[in-house]
Order: C-alpha cells, then structure tokens, then sequence
C-alpha cells in the first residue's frame, strides 16, 4: 500500500499504517496531505481508528473497474467537478490554447508510458492494446490522424505555431505530473501502469454521465456553433470518441487480469493526484497566453 | 480593537477543515488555517479586497465555496460590505478574481 500523495509505501492492507502517515503530515500541516483528506476521507479531524476504518472504507472494492469509475467521477466530473472541467463548459479559446501546449508534453510522456506498458509484459491482449493505442494518439492508422497532430492543428487554427509549441518548456506542474510518471513506469506492472494511463482517459468518456458523471468533458453546442474553429472542433470530438473506448477497454483488460486489486488501486490514485495538477497547468498556460497577448 | 472573523469557526479560516494548526497573523488577528497554502489563499484574497476597497481594516468575511466552484464572498467593514468571487489554483495562486454587484 502506498500513499497517493508523496508514495511512501505501507504494509500491504495496512490501513493504520497509512492513518498513522497521514496524521503525522497533518499534524505537520502538510497542505498537500490535508487537501487529500479533506476532498477524500473527512475534513474533520479524527483519532487514529475511526481514520483507519474511513481509510478501509475508501479502498473497500468489489469490482476495480467500477471503483476506478467511481473515484474518477468523485474527483473529475461529479458534483464538485475539477476547475478545467468546469471552465470547458463554455467556449474559452484561452483554455484551448492553454490545452495546446501542454497536452504536447502529456503526449510525449503518454507514448512512453504505453511502451513501458509493452515492455514489461507478455500477454497479447495487452500488447496489442497499447499498439493500437499509440497508433491512434501519436501515429494516426488507416488515415486518420494522430491526436497528437489533431492537437497541434487545434494550436494552428489559434495561430500558435508548432516551433513555439515545440521550443516550449512544460509548465511546472506538467513537468512534476511527467516526473511521476515516468517513476511509475519503472515501478510498476503492466496492469498497474495500465490503471495508472488508462483511467485518466475517462475525462473524456462521452458514457461517464451513464455511471453518475454531472459534467460532460466540454460543452457539447461548441461542436455546432460558428465561433468554434473547424480544427478545435476535430481535437474535441477525435478524443472524445477514442478515449471513451479507451478508457473502458482498458478496465476490462485491467479487471481481467487483477491479481493485486491494491497495487492497482495504489497505481490509479498516485497517477490522478497528479492529473489533477496536469489540468490545472493547461488553465494556467492559457492564463500566460493571454497575458502576453495584451 | 476590531479583530478579522470568518464565518468558519470550527476549524481552518478559508475551509473550515480541523486537520492542522497554522497560524498567521492576519489585520491583527492571530488566525487558524489547516496549511500554509489556506493562509496564503487567504491573505491574499484579503489584500486584494482592501486594493479594490480602498478598506484599510475588514472586520468579517463570510465565505461560501470551494476548490472547484470558487468562492463568493461578502466582506464587511465599519457598516460597508463588498461582495466578490474569486477561485484559486491548488498552489494558492489566484486564477480568478471578480467583484459582484
Ligand atoms: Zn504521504
Ligand atoms: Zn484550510
């Protein structure tokens, strides 16, 4: 067991171990810490025990790819829906161009993080999933384009040009959620690191409203109205129709071959802790642009 | 003296989460926040009401929000109040800041 937070590990099914770290981090008023509890656990102080069953409670799992669905909702599209996911309920060219640059470096990471995937494992179904999946979001198949050009597209029809895109730097909070990642490959298995990429493709998923998402990924009407540039249009519905069956294949296969339900737990929480701050940084590069802009 | 109060009172000023115990003092009040970043979201929502008030004391700040939504907030001071919104970043930096008529 691990922490989602800074990835000090536990004794596996520990729950007083993982209290017992907790307690001690807020008792030092780690805000990244607190923060977790709060949006996750209770933000009412509690003694170590009743911690310690909230904590149980929190990883209790029946079926991971419902739980993983789940948790994913609660912290992404759900009623208390993350900042990115919110300001894309309008059309917002600032968030657009913010998304543009950042999302180059996440691709980059992305095709790493699939290979590793590859590397580290011999079953087919797994292989073949991550090829088709590179395929479709770095080298584009039976013409249809890559995400990652679709994307760059989306930049053009903004008039970013690829050059800054490419002389760029990543944003800080980018860069900390890549660093996290590539650790992670190194770590862990290749159903864990499945867990790990996969889940965070069902910010996009156009069933998630199914399972008790509130929020859909953007603003539906932007796709039919004239102020939306045809590219940006393309970027939007390519990711919303593949990373829905991304995302969900990916769970089966991850429910399929699940001999360490908390490994993968573990896995999927560390890669969404820093999700979060990945989407926070295309709201922040879009804050950038505009600033110079003016 | 007129001393800074929110209406959280069970624990942290800007959340109310009872988690951790910082202090900083803010317009003379010695305040309780969870974290470092609750007090630095704080303070600085505090200096950018007297900016845009031109208030040199608040004595009250009710606030209603959070992370994901942002906060609407009404400050007080001296009989005046002043309502606005603001959301910030997970790091505590402003990302939105607008006053409510
Ligand atoms: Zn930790
Ligand atoms: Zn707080």
């Amino acid at each position: 067991m691990e922490c989602p937070v800074c990835i000090e590990t536990f004794k596996h099914g520990d729950f007083n171990e993982i209290s017992e770290h907790f307690t001690l981090m807020s008792n030092d008023n780690d805000s990244e810490h607190i923060s977790w509890l709060n949006n996750n656990i209770s933000k009412t102080k509690l003694e170590k025990n009743e911690l310690s069953k909230l904590f149980k409670r929190f990883y209790s799992c029946n079926d991971i790819k419902l739980w993983i669905i789940n948790k994913f909702i609660e912290q992404f599209r759900g009623e208390r829906p993350h900042p990115f996911i919110l300001m894309m309920q309008d059309y917002n060219p600032r968030i657009l161009k913010g998304y543009s640059f950042e999302h180059y470096f996440f691709l980059k990471q992305w095709v790493r993080s699939c290979s590793s995937i590859i590397a580290s494992t011999d079953i087919d179904e797994i292989q073949n999933y991550e090829i088709e999946n590179i395929l479709s979001e770095y080298y584009g198949h039976d013409n249809i384009k890559p995400h990652i050009e679709l994307l760059l597209e989306m930049a053009e029809s903004y008039d970013i040009k690829r050059e800054d895109i490419y002389n760029s730097r990543p944003l800080p909070k980018t860069e900390m959620a890549i660093k996290r990642w590539q650790v992670m490959s190194k770590a862990k298995t290749a159903v864990e690191m499945m867990a790990a990429m996969h889940s965070l493709e069902l910010i996009a998923n156009n069933d998630l409203r199914s399972y008790g998402a509130k929020y859909d990924y953007f603003n539906l009407k932007m796709l039919e109205s004239s102020d939306v540039p045809d590219a940006v249009k393309s970027f939007l519905m390519e990711g919303y129709k593949a990373d829905s069956h991304h995302s969900i294949d990916a769970l089966d296969i991850i429910n399929k071959y699940n001999s360490d339900i908390e490994g993968i737990q573990d896995s999927y929480l560390e890669s969404a802790f820093v999700f979060s701050k990945y989407l926070e940084a295309r709201i922040e590069r879009g804050e950038i642009i505009e600033d110079k802009q003016q | 003296m007129r001393l800074l109060k929110t209406n959280n009172n069970d624990g942290c000023a800007l959340c109310n989460a009872t988690w951790g115990e910082y202090y900083r003092e803010i317009d003379n009040e010695k305040m309780l926040f969870c974290c470092n970043i609750c007090a630095d979201i704080f303070e600085n929502m505090v200096n950018e009401v007297k900016k845009r008030t031109g208030w040199e004391k608040i004595d009250y700040i009710e606030l209603h929000g959070n992370y994901s939504s942002g906060r609407n907030c009404t400050a007080f001071s001296n009989g005046k109040r002043f309502s606005y919104y603001f959301r910030t970043y997970s790091d505590g930096k402003i990302m939105e800041f607008k006053n409510i008529d």
